[in-house]
């Protein structure tokens, strides 16, 4: 560790976190240890501003270090939930599907987990208004060409209901089915299509 | 009617639903800012949609159809899914907006009349999700005077993230439109069919009232 450490360098390194994760397009791990001495540090310059006598060009320094360190701790966990937002409907909102990945799990924060279950809580309800006619989580990438698709079974999903009766999916073959019954198995990876 | 084929051409005939909702999907996709929802028309075509799946299934099941009938059922219901790509399309624009500015949303009850109720409800459970993710991760650690989520500190944006209406965007007019400020004080008079690149500011009330569509 240099001893020359400045106010604000702490928080600057979860700064370059979320940015290499950005460009990099990856979640990386929860780096709860970086968070916690940001943390501390906002306390050790909230004692150095509370013991000051009078205004001096010290507190301008203190004052603006803590308004940065608390703007990147924030910039750091909403980039954190943005990229969990966009992972959650990435996979058409299958939250079982993002929490029993152990890879993804061990990368979360527990409140990130709570977010992302509360989260899933709230799309869920805006859905069932529409749960009549649409799955507004279905895939927005690509305009339906066809009605049909073929696919081919990646991992088995069980028995699914489709137009045809229900069809059990097994790793390995193929079908010829309606894309709306299928849909949300291609995106969450289970079906590709051929 | 195709679906990629923008209704740029056709004002002279009157818009069908679906040709209005094509263009209220185009005009949400461009704008910065979150525009009135269109929920009559939005809840005409969901009932549209539903009866015709209904009439689908019907014919598809009975079995004196003949071969040019489920010819037909197959385009109708192919159209049916076309359909339902834009509706879902506007909606997920709509709620990508809405996460985004959630505290704004929330703080202006003018932004949230142009919401419909679960939109605003969503908007709600969102903002005060983010609060919570704020307050448990960060905030309740820090000293009392540091847990405000509303700073304004100077020379830094403000932390609610509002709608950038300076943005630029490309405005065709429907029909010849009333002048409209430009920022530097000139006036810009639209005839009809033409096309302009301006500030989003300039031409939101043109945007709200339908004179002119973004493209």
């Amino acid at each position: 560790m240099a001893d020359t450490r400045q106010f604000g360098d702490l928080a600057t390194q979860l700064i370059i976190e979320s940015r290499r994760s950005a460009l990099a397009d990856n979640l990386l791990k929860y780096n709860d240890n970086l968070v916690r001495s940001v943390i501390r540090e906002q306390r050790d310059l909230e004692k150095l501003m509370d013991g000051a006598q009078e205004v001096s060009p010290a507190i301008l320094i203190y004052q603006t270090a803590i308004v940065r360190n608390k703007r990147c701790l924030l910039a750091y966990h909403k980039h954190r939930t943005d990229q969990l937002r966009d992972m959650y409907w990435a996979v058409g909102g299958a939250l079982p599907h993002i929490l029993s990945n152990q890879d993804i799990r061990s990368k979360l924060s527990p409140h990130e987990v709570d977010f992302l279950r509360q989260y899933s809580a709230s799309v869920m309800d805006y859905r069932a208004g529409f749960s009549n006619e649409l799955d507004i989580t279905a895939s927005i990438t690509h305009p339906p060409k066809d009605l049909h698709v073929l696919v081919r079974v990646v991992r088995d999903c069980g028995v699914i209901q489709t137009e045809l009766g229900s069809i059990d999916f097994q790793k390995g073959q193929r079908f010829m089915v309606r894309r709306a019954d299928i849909e949300h198995l291609i995106v969450q990876g289970f079906l590709e299509e051929v | 009617m195709p679906l990629g084929a923008p209704p740029l051409f056709q004002e002279d005939e009157q818009e069908t639903p679906l040709q209005q909702l094509i263009r209220y999907w185009t005009n949400e996709r461009h704008a910065p800012d979150i525009l009135p929802t269109e929920e009559d028309l939005l809840s005409r075509l969901l009932d549209h949609i539903r009866s015709q799946s209904e009439t689908v299934q019907l014919l598809r099941s009975d079995p004196s159809s003949s071969e040019e009938e489920h010819f037909r059922i197959m385009l109708a219901q192919t159209e049916v899914e076309r359909v339902k790509f834009v509706v879902r399309s506007y909606l997920r624009i709509r709620l990508f907006k809405i996460e985004k500015f959630a505290r704004y949303i929330m703080t202006n009850p003018e932004v949230q009349q142009r919401l419909s109720e679960s939109e605003v409800d969503h908007a709600r459970r969102f903002a005060r999700l983010t609060d919570q993710h704020f307050y448990h991760s960060v905030l309740q650690s820090l000293p009392e005077s540091q847990q405000t989520l509303d700073d304004q500190p100077p020379f830094v944006p403000s932390m609610v993230t509002e709608p950038d209406k300076t943005r630029a965007v490309f405005a065709h007019a429907r029909q010849n439109c009333p002048p409209v400020r430009l920022p530097d004080g000139t006036a810009l008079k639209m005839q009809k069919g033409h096309i302009s690149l301006t500030p989003y500011s300039v031409v939101e009330q043109l945007v709200t009232r339908g004179e002119v569509e973004l493209v």
